[in-house]
């Protein structure tokens, strides 16, 4: 296929045209569900709507996220191992620095996690912290032990959605619906819940970037 | 005991299970196989339960975390979610089984939870009643679906994988700025709420432009099939399989779903131009299934074409069009599925598919080819099979309705499928000296075909059953039942 971008130039442009009178065509949105949203928030067992949303009224939706993460790491992981990395050995500087910031990295994922309940934060900006601190480890020159590359690597990896798949079956369990968690203990259940995300999305997001499964795995 | 299992909400249990058994396989690889076997098992049970209940409630609706639409998600299943299910779970476990042997160790272990996560986003797209969780559902279904066609390995099936991932992630970004339209404008994502809600307005209409492009590009409706032959010729045996049998009938439930709840009120001249399309897709993919020398896409062109009939259903709108194109999607997907299961045994005894060099393997495969002829019964609509009683209630519908040119295009149709069909039965007859090769294909995976190509043409016989499920909850509505 060959590329000409001044053809598309013109479809582009009425695309753009058609969308932008769509747009500003649209009345005043309608208020009944952020009302709504608001009234729950109480029994919610959150005090910040995104996270009430995320995790509770639409917590369904991030249950199947967690597993399209899963997804993306699985098909990565099935094509190819790990490539080999020939960093020269971190100097001095950057050694110090690195073992100095990850602590502060894994404090301030920590921290973001326990605020997600009331003030923006939460598991994906907690979890996508961690997986720069990971990173930055590997680029530091820093490798995962063989012995924590199998099994413990993979466990990390799904806790996220076990965890999530737990909850929403131990609902069902007492006989309530799929997700529904008990409002006495909702905002313990959703902290469970978003450590674990936190550490599989932290873990997720830092395979990812390694670009392979690790090597002689079984 | 019939108290609690009347109790259990089978509703979620197609969704849960998959989603426990593909984390189990990730975990435990060495135990893979009997794990993904058995969740297929344990999901067709679940469809085959909730059907039950179905029977006796018409429709479900299930509130996702107890709080219900608008706030919530809701689940909502009827005779057509029911049928959608029920094809995965079939199609699905002959799959199963077909991988079990097919996989070396090495791929077996990416196969199985990629697989899986595939099984449970379908099962999820066909329950779900909100548009932004379907998007959700299409971007695990897609990248799985990415994954699995990538595991063939190789320059082709990587170059095919990749613009399958760029073609599947624009549908889904088309799909979801029309969700925002929508959204925005209509104030919920619930899709019986819209249905009571949605007013011709131009953000709807650009909505539903958006979001039939994103999914007949995902269906692969022509001219957007351009992607799909290379990606479904490429992939492994059983994934070319449930590609072609599964994968593409999801986008367009989707778009099913939206035209019979609130896209049918955007006008007519929409619902011709999708026939036209259609039509045009069962020639152009007939005739150019009938091109083709190598087997999987000679089978890949044929869903090209298949797909089209699908379509035909839009302009005539009637209930029994609707039955006629859904008994079509069914029996293509169990006939789709055992067809390309022939054409990997095939494949992995003779290590090619050149139709032209045939001859000399056919008489060694007799099973495979039984399950090759059945399904091309299927394909072609002969009686008694499936797809001759989809093609007959839509030719039904094409003549009550005064619209009998669709009718012609449905016998069009099935002449190229006999072309199609028969340049590769016809290698049956020859005289050619059979080969000596000495590959042991294993039973699972000759069965495994001759069951789903036996399904297709049992559903010529067995009519009553998928055409009662089909009223289950009256999906098509109760204006123009006939």
């Amino acid at each position: 296929m060959d590329t000409r971008p001044w053809l598309l130039l013109p479809l582009l442009l009425v695309l753009g045209v058609v969308l932008s009178y769509a747009v500003l065509s649209i009345p005043d949105p309608a208020q009944e569900l952020p009302t709504m949203l608001t009234d729950n928030m109480t029994i919610s067992g959150a005090h910040n709507p995104v996270s009430a949303v995320l995790l509770n009224f639409r917590g369904y939706d991030t249950l199947l996220e967690m597993g399209v993460l899963l997804a993306a790491l699985l098909g990565v992981w099935s094509l190819d191992e790990m490539p080999i990395y020939r960093g020269s050995a971190p100097d001095q500087i950057l050694d110090i620095m690195s073992r100095q910031l990850i602590p502060v990295f894994i404090l301030v994922a920590g921290y973001l996690v326990w605020a997600g309940a009331d003030a923006p934060g939460g598991a994906f900006q907690a979890g996508a912290l961690l997986g720069a601190a990971g990173v930055l480890l590997r680029l530091c020159g820093w490798r995962v032990n063989n012995r924590y590359s199998g099994l413990p690597l993979r466990v990390l990896l799904v806790l996220g959605l076990a965890m999530f798949v737990m909850v929403g079956t131990g609902a069902l369990l007492i006989g309530s619906e799929f997700l529904r968690y008990p409002p006495t203990v909702a905002s313990e259940l959703m902290l469970i819940i978003e450590s674990a995300a936190t550490l599989s999305i932290g873990a997720t997001l830092a395979a990812l970037f390694l670009g392979g499964r690790p090597k002689g795995e079984e | 005991m019939e108290l609690i299992l009347g109790q259990i909400p089978w509703i979620v249990m197609p969704i849960i299970f998959p989603l426990i058994g593909s984390m189990a396989c990730f975990l435990f690889p060495a135990k893979a196989k009997s794990l993904g076997l058995l969740t297929s098992l344990v999901v067709l049970a679940c469809v085959t339960r909730l059907g039950w209940q179905l029977k006796a409630l018409g429709s479900l609706r299930y509130p996702m975390g107890g709080w219900g639409a608008p706030l919530g998600i809701d689940l909502y299943a009827d005779g057509l979610s029911l049928l959608m299910l029920l094809m995965a779970a079939l199609v699905g476990l002959g799959i199963s089984i077909y991988s079990s042997s097919y996989f070396s160790r090495d791929k077996a272990r990416h196969f199985w939870p990629l697989w899986l996560f595939l099984c449970g986003a379908l099962n999820a797209l066909f329950l779900s009643a909100d548009i932004f969780n379907l998007y959700v559902t299409l971007e695990l279904l897609g990248l799985t679906a990415v994954a699995l066609v990538a595991l063939a390995g190789g320059a082709d099936a990587l170059i095919a994988a990749m613009r399958y991932l760029l073609v599947s992630l624009l549908g889904s970004l088309f799909y979801l700025l029309g969700v925002a339209l929508i959204y925005h404008s209509v104030g919920s994502l619930d899709i019986a709420i819209l249905a009571q809600r949605v007013e011709p307005s131009p953000a709807m209409w650009t909505a539903v432009g958006l979001i039939s492009t994103g999914l007949l590009l995902k269906t692969a409706l022509f001219p957007m099939h351009f992607w799909l032959p290379p990606a479904h010729a490429s992939a492994p045996a059983p994934v070319s399989a449930l590609m072609s049998a599964l994968v593409v009938k999801a986008s367009f439930y989707i778009l099913l779903r939206m035209w019979l709840e609130f896209f049918q009120t955007q006008g007519a001249a929409f619902a011709n131009f999708l026939g036209l399309l259609g039509a045009a897709a069962v020639l152009w993919g007939g005739i150019q299934a009938l091109r083709q020398t190598q087997l999987k896409l000679l089978i890949a062109y044929s869903t090209v074409s298949q797909l089209g009939y699908l379509f035909l259903a839009f302009p005539l709108g009637t209930s029994i069009a609707w039955k006629g194109a859904l008994y079509m999607l069914f029996s293509h997907a169990m006939a789709k599925a055992a067809m390309f299961m022939a054409a990997g045994n095939i494949q992995f005894f003779a290590g090619h598919d050149r139709i032209a060099e045939l001859g000399s393997i056919t008489q060694r495969l007799p099973l495979t080819l039984t399950a090759f002829a059945l399904a091309g019964i299927s394909l072609m609509g002969l009686p008694p099979s499936g797809g001759f009683i989809g093609k007959w209630l839509l030719l039904q519908a094409s003549i009550e309705s005064g619209q009998w040119w669709w009718g012609i295009i449905l016998l069009l149709g099935g002449f190229l499928a006999a072309g199609y069909v028969f340049k590769v039965i016809a290698h049956v007859f020859t005289h050619d000296e059979p080969t000596s090769r000495t590959v042991t294909l294993p039973a699972t995976m000759e069965w495994s075909a001759l069951g789903l190509a036996l399904i297709a043409v049992l559903l010529g016989l067995f009519t009553y059953w998928p055409l009662a499920m089909l009223e289950m909850g009256s999906p098509f509505g109760t204006g123009h039942s006939g």
